[in-house]
Order: structure tokens, then C-alpha cells, then sequence
């Protein structure tokens, strides 16, 4: 199925490269430090583009870089290994990523630490794209860490605020108790097969479908490390703190590819989860409360960046519910458009914070449609996409999520496949809800405050632009069914999804109701009857607290368990570290110095004294001469 | 004749008296004779020895270690003068300057 | 002949110890003359007269004279006693006697080497002692007078006045 060349290894190589020029040059030129990054971007995309066309269907190219791991019998490679998995995941990740970085060279322009900042970003496009395209275990979680060490440095790019360095570090700590349970994961797998090489764990885990009890633990493992990173409960706390981050870091990072990582982990090892019902189901109902719980908690958020946040860990729901239903290609599917059209929306939004008066709180915004024209588009057909609007993209790959649930789910588990169906459309009504709301409040409605609000500058708009073109008409290529569900179908085995798009107009008027329903309710309620809000508010307030307060999962957390570990923490520093290891070390000195204090009393200068140990010593000698 | 035990005990008895009277006394000259003393009761065992022994060599040797004490004798009064000069007293417990 | 090594012997440790135990410094020196001539005697008896002589000659003439010029010199005070002293005298006393103690089977006599007490012996005349000491032992004779040549000019030279010191 591989063929080796030595051609990979320029796809991880070029972004590492430019973080290493980008940070030397950023020293003396800064404007120059983003357009070397967005080159080297821009190289690796034309890089992977090549490839890609390059590729037969049904193989994929292999490197073995060099001999890395050889601890006894456990022998891992430095192996790259492109497929069309592999090929669709870097397309997107360096297409997104060099459009980001030409963004962010407006973004950016006049900050001090620029090098440092296109720097780590092109580090984090090296490591995602190593993530994607290991061809074994340990080196996908190189990748993986690659991207938490990005993310964190990312997120607390400005440290010198201590609530940012803060996010970074929760960020961080979140994501390695995932990894724990990953690596937990991963070491059930060499302890059985003895390899962790992707295609060979295929080859013995389609031998063996009767080890289905261990396939389960091991898929509730790597879903937990996977849950991590891609922000499903309960470790999604750190991304809507991540967005302290500069907002083409949030974009990027934490809409677009780092935290699709957990996904896309899943669908590479889709034949494990496909002999694992059990792992199914729980990453069924995990993804589905995730998914709802995040739209009702973005509908009562003020800050845009929040919103965004909390509608990406939905999002996120969706495409586990599709893996889970065992539609993986859906996922990938729902992968490239929620890249597309969150990655826009993130876009506009810096656009509207950048340019409009660094404000973030959407009540202080208000009728920026006049001022900012372009940018408003552009959130608006992004927003519609999210929304699950045909003929948008957003709208097939949700469509596909719902049909999937339907087909593959409901065989499976039945009652409960149709509980978490009734969900999905929950959360696409909610969802839709939340965005007409954002649009209404940013962009309709009278001006509040005198926000200087002025359309970016063509760096800026110019990914945002493509991203929303993108946002509008990559669904409908990618649905036809030789496209995206054809051109992955080999790496599947076993029974396989099959998605007819339909017609347009039958799209529009009969599949897309809770996208269509929540836009229209949304307008007209923020738009002409806000004071029914607040009605709404008062009637349940209870829940209009739940929602806007998160749920106070932080709360709750931070009660059971960070506080308790603080409390150990300082209770075994006073003890341990101060008294026994402190005291030791200090008792050990300080027992010299009285013995020194005693004995140094030999030394008397009294020249007696020592002619009498001279004379004891003599006799002491002669006792034993006289003895021996 | 006089057994050879007897000398040699004479001459122990001597060295430790010595040995006592040096560790004991503060006069730094006095230290000093008793010093001489010490290697009178060496000459002692020597000369006694080799009256034993039957031949001369003890008593050379004897007669090496009272040209060796003299010479020590002179240097040694020639240093407590010396120290004379600083400390203006010749006691050795004034001679402390090597204390801890 | 027994007798007379009593009473030297008597002699002997009697000053010896007077030498440690008295106070007064002059009163020492001249204690430990008085030993140094109980020893010549000893010498004589044992049948080393050149010995006995350079003893007299050396140890009493030279050596108790500079000391006893030397006490004039510098001081002869009365060595003052003092209580929290007595602890040094009783721990060399309990050592010295302690050395005795084990060496006393040395110091018996008992030596293999050495045969019987009687033995007819050459005795330690000045021309028997200068024959060995210019045959066997004139490296050694040689050696002895550069000694004394260089405690004599270190003496010289540590005791001499110093510009701008008194003495």
C-alpha cells in the first residue's frame, strides 16, 4: 500500500525552518518576520499540494526518517507516511494556516515581540503537520505535544499579563491529564501487538475482532487524551480561557487544527473503534452533551471571542457524533468546513476587535455593518454556514452528521440514537440561535459608544474574504459523492456511509429547518424584541444563571480538586520539602559546625597540650609494638 | 654487677620524669632542661647497653646525642630570646597566637 | 660497688624531679646539674670515662651555664601554680606511667641479643672512643661539627638585635 520516497520530509521541514528565521530575522526586522512565516506556510501548502496530486488513489508515500525509539523490543521510527487522510488534514492545516499567518502580518504589525510570535507559529505548523502525518503512534503524540507546547506558548504570548500566562498554564495542565489516559492508551496497544505502527495495527486488529473488551478500554483511553485536546467534557476548561491568545492563534489553533487533533486521531484508528461498540457509545453520549451544553452556554455569553470559543467545542460534538455513528469521513468532512467557516468568523471578529476599538464585550458594539461593510459579510455567510444553511458548506457537513446518526446510530443502539438525534437538532437550533444574536449585536442595531470602527487593511481582509468564498462553496464540492466520500473510502474497512447531497432547493427548504428556524428567531428577537429577552431571562432565572455561569464546571473544579491539590501541595512543601529534606541538609551543617565547635577546642596553642597528645600518641605506638 | 634491668629502669624512670616535667611546666626554659633531661636518660640506656653488649658503639653513639643536644640547647635558648623580643615573657601559654 | 649505684641512682631521680617540681627556675637548673653529675658517675661505673668526662665537660660546664645565663637574661620568676592546671599534670603522669607499663619487659633487660650481664669489655677510654670515632664513624664526626657550626650561626643570627629593637 506505501511506497517510500524520500520526499516527505520538506512538509515538516520548510514551517521549522521559517520559526527558525522568522525569530532570527524578527530580531532586527520585525515586519519581515511574517512574511518569512507565511512563506514558509505558503511553501509547505504548495509542498503538500504537489504531493496530493502526486498521490495514486489507495496508496501513500512513505519516509522513515531515522531509527528513533529502539528501548528493547519496542523498535518506532521516525516514519512519515502521506495518505489521503494525510493529504486532506495537511491541506487544510497549511491552506488555513498560510491564509492565518498573511492575516496575522496585519494583526500583528506594531507589536514588539512579532518574531516571537510568527515564530511559534510556524513551529506549531510544523508540529501539526508532523501529527498528521506520522505514520506510527509515538510520533503522532510528538506531534500532539508539539501543538500543547504551541498552544501554551501561544495563548500566554503576552505573559506579562498574569490571567493570560495564567490561561496558558490551565491550557497546558488540562491537556496532560488527557495525555495520561492517551499514553495509557497507547501502552495497551504495544502490550498486545507489539507494534504501534498504523498499518500494522490495522493488519492485526481486523485479525482479531474478538479482543473487542480490550479495543474498548483502549478506545475510552484515547478518547479521554482526545477529549483533552479537542475540548469535550470534562477537559474542555481551557479553551475558552485560551482565548487570551491573539486572535489569529485562536483561529488557527483553536478552531481550526490543533483541536481537531483528537478527532482526526479517531478516524485513523477507525478500525479499533469500528470493533468497539462500548467506546462507541461513550464517545456517542460524551460528544452529544458536549455539543448541546457548549450552544447553551454560548448563547449567554458577552464576549465575542467566548461565543466563538464555546460554539467550537460544539462543533467539535458534532464531528465525534459522526465518528461515533461510524460516518468517520463525515467527520473529516465537518473537520474542513467548521476550518473554514470558524476560522472566518475568528477572523472577522479580530477584524472588528483590531479595528474597531480593541473592545470585546459584543453589548458595547452595535450597527458596525455600516462602517465595516466587507467584514459583516463575511461574519454574515460564515454565521449561515455555522448555522447549517444550504447550499452552504456548513450546511452539508451537519447534514451528513444528522443522516449519519440516523443510518449507522440507530441500528446499533436505537432509543438512544434517536435521543441523540433530538439533541443534534437541539443544538442546531441553539447554535443558529446564538449566532444571529452575535451578528445582531456586533454588526445590527444602533451604534453604541463611538467606536472608530474603519474596514482592515487588505493583508487582513484578504483571508477573510477567502475563507468566507471557501465557507460558501466547498460543502457542495466536497458532498458530491466522488469527491471527499470516494477519495477516503480505502482506508476504511467494513460497512461505509454513503451520503447523497440532493437537490439544492429540497436542501434548503426541507433538511435545513433548525438552522433556517434558529436564524429567523434570532434576528427578530435581538433585533425587534430584545426587551422579550429579557423577559425570558426573568422568567427562568435559574437557567439564564446556568448558562451565562458555564455551569460552573470552573467553579466545581476548582472546589474539588484544585484547591485540595494546593492544600496537599503546600502541606507537603512545609513538611517535606522545608522540615524533612531543608532540615536535613541544615541539621547535617549544622551538626558539623557544633562538632567542629568542640573538637576545634584541641587546638589550643598551648604548646603543652600538644606535646601531650605527641607523648599519648608515642605510647600508644609502643602499646602496639609491644602487643604485636 | 649491676643488672642491666636496673640501668634501663633508671633510665625509663628518668625519660618520663622528663616527659612530665615538659608537658607540665609553663618557663619555657625550664622546658627546655627537662628536655636535656630526656636525652640524658637516652644516653643512659645507651651507655648501659653497650657496656652489654660488649663494645664501643653505644657509647658513640652517646657521645653523638650530647653534641646534638648542645646544639639544640644553644638554637633553642637562641628562639626563646627571640620570642623574648616580641612577647616580653617567656611562658608558653603566652605563646597562643596559634589558637582554633 | 652496688651501693655506690644506689645512692647515684638516688641521686638521679631525686633532682630529676626536683628539675620538674620546683618553682623557682634558677633553683631547677641548678637541680638539674646536680643530675647531669649523677649521670657522669653512672658513666664512670659503667666504664665510659670519656663519656663521663665529656659529660661533666658539656652537658654540667656548658650547657646548665647558658641556660642559667639565660635565666638571668630573661626572667626567673617564680612560676606561679596554678589549680586548673593540675588536670595536664595528672594526664601526663598517668601516661608516663602508662609508657612504663609497656615497656616493661623491655626495659628488663631480658634481650635476646645480649648475653650474659659479665662480660669483659674494652673500656671507653679517649683513645678507644677516638679510634671508632675516626674509623667507623668519621663520616658521622665529620657531619657533627657542621652542626655545630650551623647551630652556632643560627643562634647568632636568631638572637641578635634587631634595628629598632631593644635587646
Amino acid at each position: 500500500m506505501s511506497v517510500s520516497y524520500s520526499i516527505l520530509w520538506p512538509v515538516v521541514f520548510f514551517p521549522l525552518l521559517g520559526a527558525l528565521f522568522a525569530y532570527l530575522v524578527g530580531l532586527k526586522h520585525k515586519q519581515l518576520a511574517g512574511w518569512i512565516a507565511t512563506g514558509a506556510s505558503g511553501a509547505a501548502l504548495f509542498y503538500v499540494a504537489g504531493l496530493t496530486l502526486l498521490l495514486p488513489h489507495g496508496r501513500a508515500f512513505e519516509q522513515r526518517l531515522f531509527e528513533w525509539l529502539a528501548v528493547g523490543d519496542l523498535q518506532a521510527a521516525l516514519t512519515l507516511r502521506f495518505d489521503a487522510l494525510g493529504a486532506v488534514m495537511s491541506l487544510v492545516v497549511a491552506g488555513v494556516g498560510t491564509l492565518i499567518h498573511l492575516y496575522a502580518i496585519g494583526y500583528m504589525a506594531g507589536d514588539p515581540a512579532a518574531g516571537r510570535f510568527f515564530a511559534y507559529l510556524n513551529l506549531f505548523l510544523a508540529a501539526m503537520l508532523l501529527l498528521v502525518s506520522a505514520a506510527n503512534l509515538p510520533v503522532l503524540f510528538i506531534g500532539w505535544e508539539g501543538v500543547a507546547l504551541c498552544s501554551y506558548l501561544l495563548i500566554g504570548f503576552w505573559f506579562k499579563k498574569e490571567e493570560f500566562a495564567g490561561a496558558a498554564n490551565k491550557a497546558f495542565i488540562v491537556n496532560r491529564i488527557g495525555d495520561a489516559c492517551f499514553l495509557l492508551g497507547i501502552f495497551l496497544l504495544y502490550l498486545n501487538f507489539g507494534t504501534l505502527d498504523f498499518s500494522e495495527l490495522r493488519l492485526l486488529i481486523e485479525r482479531h475482532p474478538e479482543l473487542s473488551a480490550l479495543y474498548g478500554w483502549v478506545g475510552i483511553c484515547l478518547f479521554i487524551g482526545a477529549s483533552g485536546k479537542s475540548a469535550q467534557i470534562p477537559l474542555f476548561v481551557w479553551l475558552p480561557d485560551a482565548m487570551a491568545a491573539p486572535t489569529p492563534v485562536s483561529a488557527l489553533i483553536h478552531a481550526a487544527t490543533m483541536v481537531t487533533a483528537g478527532v482526526y486521531m479517531m478516524v485513523r484508528l477507525n478500525y479499533l473503534y469500528a470493533l468497539a461498540p462500548l467506546a462507541m457509545l461513550v464517545v456517542l453520549v460524551v460528544a452529544v452533551l458536549t455539543a448541546f451544553l457548549a450552544a447553551t452556554i454560548a448563547l449567554a455569553q458577552d464576549d465575542i471571542k467566548k461565543v466563538l470559543a464555546y460554539s467550537t467545542i460544539s462543533q467539535l460534538g458534532f464531528m465525534f457524533m459522526a465518528a461515533a455513528a461510524g460516518a468517520y469521513w463525515v467527520a473529516v468532512f465537518h473537520i474542513i468546513t467548521h476550518a473554514f467557516f470558524k476560522a472566518c468568523l475568528f477572523l472577522s471578529a479580530g477584524s472588528v476587535m483590531h479595528c474597531g476599538g480593541h473592545e470585546q464585550n459584543m453589548r458595547k458594539m452595535g450597527g458596525l455593518w455600516r462602517k465595516m461593510p466587507l467584514t459583516a459579510m463575511s461574519f454574515a455567510v460564515a454565521g449561515l454556514s455555522l448555522a447549517g444553511m444550504a447550499p452552504l458548506a456548513g450546511y452539508y457537513s451537519k447534514h451528513a452528521c444528522f443522516l449519519a446518526l440516523q443510518s449507522g446510530a440507530f441500528e446499533t443502539w436505537g432509543r438512544l440514537a434517536e435521543l441523540a438525534l433530538l439533541l443534534a437538532w437541539l443544538t442546531a437550533f441553539v447554535t443558529a440561535l446564538y449566532i444571529a444574536r452575535a451578528f445582531s449585536l456586533i454588526f445590527l442595531g444602533p451604534a453604541q459608544g463611538n467606536l472608530t470602527a474603519h474596514e482592515p487593511p487588505w493583508k487582513m481582509n484578504g483571508a477573510v474574504l477567502t475563507l468566507a468564498v471557501l465557507s460558501v462553496f466547498s460543502g457542495y464540492f466536497l458532498a458530491l459523492p466522488h469527491a471527499l466520500q470516494h477519495y477516503l473510502r480505502p482506508l476504511f474497512s467494513g460497512p461505509y456511509f454513503n451520503f447523497d447531497p440532493g437537490g439544492v432547493l429540497e436542501a434548503l427548504f426541507v433538511h435545513s429547518w433548525p438552522g433556517l428556524l434558529g436564524v429567523l428567531v434570532g434576528l427578530s428577537l435581538y433585533l425587534k424584541a430584545p426587551w422579550l429577552i429579557e423577559r425570558i431571562k426573568e422568567r427562568f432565572p435559574f437557567t439564564a444563571r446556568l448558562f451565562r455561569g458555564k455551569y460552573y464546571v470552573d467553579e466545581i473544579y476548582a472546589l474539588l480538586i484544585v484547591r485540595p491539590l494546593e492544600r496537599l501541595s503546600v502541606g507537603l512543601w512545609r513538611f517535606v520539602d522545608q522540615g524533612l529534606i531543608d532540615g536535613t541538609v541544615n541539621g547535617g551543617a549544622r551538626l558539623v559546625d557544633a562538632l567542629a565547635l568542640v573538637v576545634s577546642r584541641v587546638q589550643s596553642g598551648q604548646v603543652r597540650h600538644y606535646a601531650l597528645f605527641v607523648f599519648s600518641a608515642a605510647v600508644l605506638l609502643a602499646a602496639f609494638y609491644m602487643v604485636f | 654487677m649491676i643488672p642491666l634491668g636496673h640501668y634501663l629502669i633508671l633510665s625509663g624512670l628518668m625519660f618520663v620524669v622528663g616527659v612530665v616535667g615538659v608537658i607540665v611546666r609553663r618557663n619555657s626554659i625550664v622546658v627546655l632542661m627537662c628536655i636535656e633531661l630526656m636525652l640524658n636518660a637516652a644516653d643512659l640506656a645507651l651507655v648501659a647497653l653497650s657496656q652489654a653488649a660488649g663494645n664501643l658503639h653505644g657509647q658513640v653513639a652517646a657521645f653523638f646525642v650530647i653534641i646534638v643536644a648542645a646544639a639544640g640547647a644553644a638554637v633553642g635558648l637562641a628562639i626563646i630570646i627571640a620570642f623574648f623580643r616580641t612577647v616580653r615573657s617567656v611562658e608558653t601559654s603566652d605563646a597562643g597566637e596559634l589558637k582554633g | 660497688m652496688t651501693a655506690l649505684f644506689w645512692l647515684l641512682a638516688f641521686i638521679v631521680l631525686s633532682s630529676g624531679v626536683a628539675v620538674v617540681s620546683l618553682r623557682s627556675p634558677l633553683n631547677s637548673a641548678l637541680a638539674l646539674a646536680l643530675n647531669l653529675l649523677a649521670v657522669a658517675g653512672l658513666f664512670a661505673m659503667l666504664q665510659a670515662h670519656f663519656l663521663a668526662l665529656a659529660q661533666v665537660i658539656v652537658y654540667a660546664g656548658a650547657i646548665v651555664v647558658l641556660v642559667l645565663i639565660a635565666l638571668l637574661l630573661l626572667s626567673s620568676k617564680i612560676e606561679q601554680h596554678k589549680r586548673r592546671e593540675d588536670y595536664l599534670a595528672v594526664a601526663a603522669i598517668v601516661l608516663g606511667s602508662l609508657f612504663l607499663v609497656v615497656l616493661f619487659p623491655l626495659l628488663q633487660g631480658a634481650l635476646p641479643q645480649i648475653s650474659a650481664n659479665n662480660v669483659q669489655v674494652t673500656a671507653g677510654t679517649v683513645a678507644e672512643i677516638g679510634r671508632l670515632l675516626f674509623t667507623d664513624y668519621v663520616f658521622l664526626f665529620q657531619l657533627a661539627g657542621l652542626l655545630i657550626l650551623t647551630a652556632l650561626c643560627g643562634a647568632v643570627m636568631l638572637a641578635r638585635s634587631r634595628p629598632g629593637q631593644g635587646g
